[in-house]
């Protein structure tokens, strides 16, 4: 990416190439950040609908479904989902929520936004590499939504395309809805690892001058390691999916004991990823909290080096717990009681983190702002999913909760309640500062309120389904006798669920409007003291007009002495008052 | 960078306080690679884990596999990562004529270790040895074949990288990618060491 | 940026070691020794090789120690990945 015409101060150029290469083929990040925004709000949503008809047919088992009748004979004879159908949506709706949604609007629009302008730098390490991260999500979005159409219908193994289910096309009648899903996972993984590699190469190599390692902003921090994570876990992934693919088109025998292979090495190899993926879930999620909350309590945040330890250690953890979901699966007792110790552990760093967020709020001056508000409903949310997380680790606790709704919930509560909460923490903070508009606050709170009280309404008494043995992915819980007496509590839920989708609506609606007719915003509206706020709205190709220098910590809230009470991180602290510290 | 900065000695970059060292383009391949070992793990531990994990019967790989022709073809492979240190070094001291030999040299080895390959595999199937063909022909030509996917990745980028030396790009002190393809080189030689031994010897 | 200040190591000398480390190891197949030999034999010499490699070829040896550690980080996962799963079908 060449400068051509007159070159301004420092970094910045004129930018002045075709539309399509400014804003299509883009290698500026900050494009990138928003074009990611857009594709996983898209797959959002189809998650959301995905998530509906479940929780239709489990609401209203063999009832027809609200445009039901739109649906192939073959797939929902009289508007109600088939048994196939109804599995098939549940796959699909977690791969889509797990690798279309939330990965990329936690790390493909954050990490690709925030990290050069909090560092300082003018672009990441590798624009052209960033640009094709975000350009192989396409193909990769289009074949999995592909499969969703395919003859022999979509995936029916679950997110977690467990074998031998997963390979045994002649049994299942998907053959060609899983190939595609496992190609699509193939080339996802590509996109993922192309940006890591920028993440880290950037964080470790283009800081500003006076940009230390401890003085990185913890959102910062948490994509780094977040990048660490996926460096080193989604490539077993990539190999364990293309033996999966291979036993599937070109008669390999990996995961089929028919022919001497073996499903438990599927999950073994699977859920080394699959572990620190969900991990890879909910630190950059952890990261924004952190920001948001330390600007909306107008205070510090509390125990910063213990923050960064705390995710540094949980990332480690993160390797050594994955037995954890295949306690169930008739493994070494000896193995499994490894994995039960390091699972607890992992709880340490956790609550660490919990109780610096409460130790930052605590005596703030807090503003409820919307971002705030998100942020605040994260850790409180989390705090719930962690707890239910705890009683899992335990294993004689988690032979009989295992495979049950108390998972589903336990699921929902940190990637929901913890993920999605702080993502949109995070693009209500950012908005401004990403489209020169700031989201209404009026429309943000409302949209804050519904999504909270629907969302616990929908998923808290999931924990109850669970602990009462209603297992996860059936199609119809009232063919059960014991469970029939819990079934007004799926309808509850069902129609708390719908509640909830439709609360998203204020949301889209909100962004919609600010895009198309919003009042622009401050160039630092939320008083904060990051780097990206000292330059325009949107920043500028290049971002900073010369390199800036910092010199403090990134969370200067109401230092004693100062002007303001916050501190851009490239301005000095002000001399100590007499007689102070 | 600002006054204050560097009357403090306050640097960015690459030599910023914690940095690795490194220059980033060589930093970024190393995190790469970093990847691919995982990937690489995935494959080969799943060979480790279904041949002595599980008491799969598996034959003596000797009696399937050609071990003499491999041995030399591995050597072959050897020889072209020499070949590209000796490119590496060419380039540093700016010796254009240097640099472009010995790109040439790296890839007719990676493209004779590329086709040697090709011609086992056909004789393998001739001989009725398949992906199919029990455990060790599943994971044989998975792990080797993606060793071999990524030596081809290779050599088309040493090809690519050569032409530009014919055109001067890397005179003049601009070494840098010479270096940093070199890497990948030298990496895609390394698996090819471990998988010699552990696929076709033990 | 980091081209240190050491003497270029002797490439040749490198790849003559290779190069006999090579035949040993198809020599040591041919030998036919006690199974157990065998292997740790063949694994020492792979992994010989591969420092080789990694030293000198890919200059890891003249490297700030930082990086070292970088490229190390994959090592022990990778260990942790096959020795867990072993022990889970083998049994401890």
């Amino acid at each position: 990416m060449t400068a051509a015409g007159t070159a301004l101060p420092g970094h910045l150029h004129v930018d002045d190439r075709s539309f399509v290469r400014k804003y299509v083929f883009s290698t500026d990040h900050k494009i990138i950040g928003i074009q990611f925004l857009f594709l996983s709000l898209f797959f959002l949503l189809v998650g959301g609908l995905l998530a509906m008809g479940i929780r239709w047919q489990l609401g209203f088992p063999g009832q027809p479904m609200p445009l039901g009748g739109w649906l192939p004979e073959g797939v929902a004879p009289g508007g109600v989902v088939s048994p196939k159908t109804y599995i098939g949506l549940v796959t699909m709706h977690g791969t889509f929520m797990i690798f279309f949604a939330v990965m990329p609007l936690l790390v493909g629009v954050f990490a690709n936004y925030l990290i050069p302008l909090k560092i300082g730098a003018p672009d990441m390490a590798f624009p052209r590499l960033n640009m094709w991260s975000f350009w192989l999500m396409i193909p990769s979005g289009l074949l999995m939504l592909a499969s969703l159409f395919v003859l022999g219908g979509m995936s029916v193994a679950g997110w977690t395309v467990y074998a031998p289910l997963s390979n045994s096309p002649d049994y299942t009648g998907v053959h060609l809805g899983q190939q595609l899903w496992c190609l699509s996972i193939v080339i996802f993984g590509a996109s993922s690892l192309l940006g890591s590699v920028n993440y880290i190469t950037t964080v470790i190599n283009l800081r500003a001058p006076g940009m230390t390692w401890f003085r990185l902003p913890l959102s910062v921090w948490a994509l780094f390691i977040t990048a660490v994570l996926a460096i080193l876990a989604v490539p077993v992934l990539a190999g364990a999916v293309i033996m999966l693919f291979f036993d599937q088109t070109i008669g390999t025998h990996f995961y089929l004991p028919a022919g001497g292979g073996q499903p438990l090495m599927w999950q073994h190899l699977f859920w080394f990823f699959g572990h620190p993926e969900v991990y890879i879930l909910i630190l950059p999620a952890m990261g924004i909290a952190s920001d948001v909350i330390a600007n909306g309590a107008r205070k510090p945040i509390f125990g910063y080096a213990s923050m960064v330890w705390a995710m540094i250690g949980i990332a480690f953890l993160g390797f050594i717990v994955w037995g954890h979901h295949m306690f169930q699966s008739g493994m070494n007792p000896t193995l499994a009681s490894a994995f039960m110790v390091s699972t607890i552990v992992i709880a340490v760093p956790s609550a660490i983190k919990v109780f610096n967020w409460l130790g930052t709020m605590w005596r703030g001056s807090i503003h409820f702002t919307t971002p705030m508000l998100n942020a605040i409903a994260f850790v409180s949310m989390f705090i719930i999913g962690g707890l239910s997380g705890i009683f899992m680790a335990s294993t004689p606790v988690d032979m009989y909760i295992h495979g049950t709704y108390f998972i589903v919930a336990h699921i929902h509560y940190v990637l929901f309640g913890g993920s999605l909460f702080a993502v949109y923490a995070g693009i209500y903070f950012w908005f401004p500062k990403m489209f020169g508009k700031q989201l209404d606050e009026r429309l943000g709170k409302v949209h804050f309120a519904l999504t909270f009280v629907f969302y616990n309404l929908t998923f808290f008494p999931m924990h109850i389904l669970g602990l009462g043995g209603e297992m996860r992915r059936i199609y119809d819980p009232t063919v059960y006798e014991y469970l029939r007496p819990m079934q007004p509590i799926n309808v509850f839920i069902s129609v708390s669920a719908f509640a909830l989708f439709l609360a998203q609506l204020v949301f889209a609606w909100n962004i919609v409007r600010t895009l198309a007719r919003g009042k622009k915003a401050d160039i630092n509206p939320w008083r904060d003291c990051g780097l990206e706020w000292t330059v325009p709205s949107p920043p500028p190709h290049g971002n900073f007009e010369t390199t800036p220098t910092v010199y403090h910590g990134p969370y200067e809230f109401s230092v004693p002495g100062a002007a303001q009470d916050y501190l851009p991180v490239n301005q000095p602290l002000p001399p100590v008052p007499e007689g102070r510290r | 960078m600002t006054a204050h900065a560097a009357a403090h000695g306050m640097v960015g970059g690459e030599r910023a306080q914690g940095a690795v060292g490194v220059h980033t383009q060589k930093l970024g391949m190393w995190v790469f690679l970093v990847s691919e070992v995982m990937f690489f793990t995935a494959l080969i531990g799943s060979y480790i884990i279904l041949r002595w994990g599980t008491g799969a019967e598996w034959p003596e790989p000797r009696t399937v596999l050609a071990i003499p022709v491999t041995a030399v073809n591995t050597f072959i492979l050897i020889c072209s990562s020499v070949s590209m240190v000796k490119a590496y070094a060419a380039a540093v001291k700016d010796d254009q004529a240097g640099l472009k030999r010995w790109l040439l040299a790296t890839v007719v080895g990676g493209a004779t270790f590329v086709s040697v390959q090709a011609f086992e595999y056909h004789h393998l199937v001739e001989k009725g040895f398949l992906p199919g063909s029990g455990l060790f022909g599943a994971t044989f030509y998975t792990m080797t074949g993606f060793h071999g996917f990524h030596v081809t990745c290779g050599v088309l980028s040493m090809i690519w990288v050569t032409i530009r030396a014919f055109r001067g790009k890397y005179a003049g002190g601009k070494f840098q990618g010479i270096e940093t393809i070199g890497l990948y080189w030298h990496f895609v030689d390394l698996v090819w060491i471990i998988l010699f031994t552990i696929v076709y010897l033990i | 940026m980091e081209t240190a200040e050491h003497k270029a190591p002797n490439y040749i000398a490198v790849w003559a070691a290779l190069a006999v480390l090579t035949v040993v190891e198809v020599a040591v197949v041919y030998l036919h020794l006690p199974r157990r030999l065998t292997v740790v034999s063949l694994v020492f010499l792979a992994l010989w090789k591969a420092m080789l490699v990694a030293l000198y070829f890919m200059h890891l040896r003249f490297e700030p120690k930082r990086l070292l550690y970088v490229v190390l980080a994959p090592l022990p996962l990778a260990v942790i990945l096959v020795v867990g799963v072993m022990h889970g079908f083998r049994g401890p």
